[in-house]
Formats: structure tokens, sequence, C-alpha cells
């Protein structure tokens, strides 16, 4: 099928870590900073430890099934109908997902960028985009990605020198205020953001050419790189505009870059910070899109994915702009429901196939 | 009216783009699914340009999913 579509690892490595930044570049250190205030930085460390752990988990799968993908894996390990109909959860949840980071780059665009332009036309924009890649495959929304990624390091760094001069070191005190327990509690939506839903790389990881040792180190570091960003930046938010206006903020890493002032002479160029997200959020969504497609491609047992992508982007744009009626029940949806999702997809399912697997093995130990 | 019109139009232009590819290869599952798909498609975008409210896929799941929902806000508070 496209397995002959062939990327090596450090493309990969460069698609983890757009993936891990994603949104939560854009969101997380809000999130964050209403739960452990002051501490949402030490929470982002946290977070990316765990993150790692679960990792560790996609990557014991992908040593036991090489060249599957999770779909093939969930048909192989539970049977022809049963594995089918986990896929069918594991390709909604990569199609809602989809959905959903239209809706947030829609929102924002058309709050902060463009506001007098309707939803829908931002949305096409965006979803014309992702569909084009996806249909143009795999090499190519990686090796875009390997350009694009130099791009969003250097308007990183710029972010963080020039920031740098604003930070009050007031503002992160008292250090671990909030005990452990609630810090472990607060990172918990930035690990299914960012670590759990990355379950759908599973689809691209049969794909990775150099296998062995140095797929698997690719992931780990992208996952590692994209958290070490987001914790600079939770630092930053909470050390230069303080921790209860981070958690206050819908887009503190926003507000950050507003507050980049040289010399009198650069100032409010939070765009820099649109074009950085954008950039992240672009390959999140192909790398969803394409996880949908081709996952309902391998579960139709179709020839080809690429006949459904424009009718998929069609529906994606459409459930888009109905799925969340407004910004309160994003937020809430995506907390509550979005996160339970991911865990069933995500972690639930990873580690039944493990104990499933593992006991087929022993049964045919014993019985031979 | 005019926004149907524009949904049916670009039907019209994914079909152009996609069967003529997908009849000379002869897939016609490939085919099928797509037109179900794209059927299913047109339908969603006819009935948002119009303004009839499509019941929320997100609401149903909350239902769903509402169990594990107060289990993990049980342990995360």
């Amino acid at each position: 099928m496209m397995q002959d579509v062939k990327i090596d690892s450090y493309q990969f490595l460069v698609l983890v870590i757009l993936f891990t930044i994603g949104t939560s570049i854009l969101v997380i250190p809000s999130d964050l900073a209403a739960d452990a205030k002051q501490d949402a930085w030490i929470a982002a460390i946290i977070g990316t430890a765990i993150g790692l752990l679960v990792v560790w988990l996609y990557c014991t799968l992908a040593k036991w099934f090489p060249h599957l993908t999770i779909v093939q894996m969930n048909e192989k390990v539970f049977g022809k109908w049963i594995g089918k109909a986990i896929s069918l959860l594991f390709v909604m949840m990569a199609f809602i997902y989809t959905a959903s980071l239209l809706y947030y780059s829609g929102t924002f665009l058309n709050t902060h960028a463009m506001p007098n332009t309707p939803m829908v036309a931002i949305n096409i924009l965006m979803a014309g985009t992702v569909v084009m890649g996806v249909r143009l495959g795999l090499e190519v929304i990686a090796r875009s990605a390997e350009i694009l990624i130099l791009v969003f390091f250097v308007l990183f760094l710029f972010l963080v020198i020039f920031i740098a001069p604003e930070i009050k070191f007031e503002n992160i005190q008292p250090v671990f205020e909030v005990g452990p327990i609630r810090l472990l509690k607060s990172s918990y939506f930035y690990v299914s953001v960012s670590s759990i839903n990355a379950v759908v790389l599973l689809m691209i990881f049969p794909n990775i050419t150099n296998k062995a040792k140095q797929a698997k180190t690719s992931f780990f570091m992208g996952n590692l790189v994209g958290g070490i960003v987001i914790i600079l930046l939770t630092f930053l938010c909470v050390a230069v505009i303080g921790a209860e206006k981070t958690a206050r903020e819908l887009y503190p890493g926003y507000e950050l870059a507003k507050k980049i002032n040289i010399g009198d002479f650069i100032q409010r160029i939070e765009a820099i910070m649109g074009t950085l997200w954008i950039i992240t959020l672009f390959f999140k969504l192909s790398l969803y899109f394409y996880a949908s497609v081709f996952g309902l491609a391998q579960i139709l047992n179709l020839k080809d994915y690429r006949p459904l992508t424009l009718p998929l982007g069609m529906i994606a744009i459409a459930l888009s702009l109905v799925m969340y009626p407004n910004i309160i029940f994003q937020q809430q949806w995506d907390e509550t429901t979005g996160s339970s999702i991911t865990i069933v997809v995500g972690l639930i399912t990873p580690i039944l196939i493990v104990i499933v697997y593992a006991m087929k093995k022993k049964f045919k130990k014993k019985s031979s | 009216m005019v926004k149907s019109l524009g949904i049916v139009l670009i039907a019209a232009l994914i079909l152009w783009i996609e069967v003529p590819t997908l009849l000379k290869k002869k897939q016609k599952k490939e085919l099928i699914i797509f037109s179900i798909f794209l059927a299913f498609g047109v339908t969603l975008c006819i009935m948002l340009g119009f303004g009839i409210a499509i019941p929320n896929p997100l609401e149903f799941l909350t239902f769903i999913f509402k169990p594990l929902n107060e289990l993990k806000s049980r342990f995360l508070k």
C-alpha cells in the first residue's frame, strides 16, 4: 500500500517535535498556570517526563510489530472484526482532532488576524492546504517539515532572547508552593495533548527507513525537544507576565510576544508568535488528517488513501464549524471528553495490545 | 441558495479531480466509498449552508464517555 513511502529518522524527529509542540505552545501555559500557578513550568517538566514514558510504550509496540501501523496491529492482536472496530475508534479520534485543530486555527486567525473574514473561509484555506499536503504524500510533508522547523527555531530563539530582559524572578516565587501531587495532576492535560495523542504517529512509524535504534531515539528526542520548548515557554510566560495573567489569557504565548520591545523600535511583533504557531499547528493537523485517512483506508482494505482525502476534508471543515458552539464549550469538552477519548485510544488500547499479545505468546509457548 | 450552488460546484470539481483516475485504474471499491463520503460531505455542507442545525457528534460522545469523565475528574481534583 502506501508503505513504500519512506522517510528517514531525522524527518521523523522533526515531525515528532512539531507534533509535540503542536497546539500546546499556545494554550498549554494557560492551562498549567491555572492549576499549578507560578509552578506551571515545573508541571511542564513533570509532564515532559511522563510523556517520555508514554513514548516508551509506543516504541515497545513498534518494536514488537515492525512494519505494522497501529491499525494493522489492532487487527493482528484482536482479530479481524474487533480489531477493525477498535481501529475505527482510533480513526474517529484522529478525525475529531483534525476538525478540532481546524477550529483552533480558525478561531485564532479570526480573532487576532482577520476578524471580518468568516471562519468558513479561513478553515477552507487551512484545510485545503492540509488536504493538498496529505494527497502529495508523507514524503512531501516530511520535507516541508524539515525546512519549516528551521524557521520555527529561528523565530522561537528570537522570541526567547528578546523577551528575556523582561523576566521578573519574583513572578515564579514562591517556588514549589503547590505540592508535588497538585503538580502531577495539573500536568495531565499537557501529557494527554502532546504525548498520548502521539499515538497517531504510530501510523507513520513503519515508514521510517533506518529502523532499529535510530527511529526509537528519534521518537524520544522529538518528544523531549518539544517538551523543552513548552517548558521554556511556560517559564517565560509565568516569569514575564505573571501566573494569574497567564492563567486568565486564552493565548498567553501571544501576550508574551506583545511584550517584546527593543529600543522602542521593534514592538508588537506578536505576528511572529502567530507564525510559529501556524507552523506547528499545520503539521499536527496534517499528521492527524493523514492518520485518519490512512487508517480508514487500511480498515476498509483500500489500495490507496488518496481518493478519501477530498471528501473527508470537506466533512472535517463542516465538523469544525459545528462541533464547538462556543469557546467555553471547546475548553470544557477538550479537557473532559476529549482527553477521555485520548486516554482510551492512546493509552488503554496500546496497553491492551501489550497484554493480549503477551498472553497469546505465553499460551503458544505452553501448548508447544 | 447561492451557498448550495457553490457547494455543488465544489463537489463537481472534486468529482472531476478524482473520478477519471479511479475509473482508469478500475478501482471500483474506492470509487464507491469515495462517492459515499462525498455525498455525506456535500449533504452536511448544504445543510450547514441552509442553517439547519446538525446534531453535534461531540455531545453524543460526551454522553458515552460520561462515566470515564467523572472517574477522571475525581482523580484530578
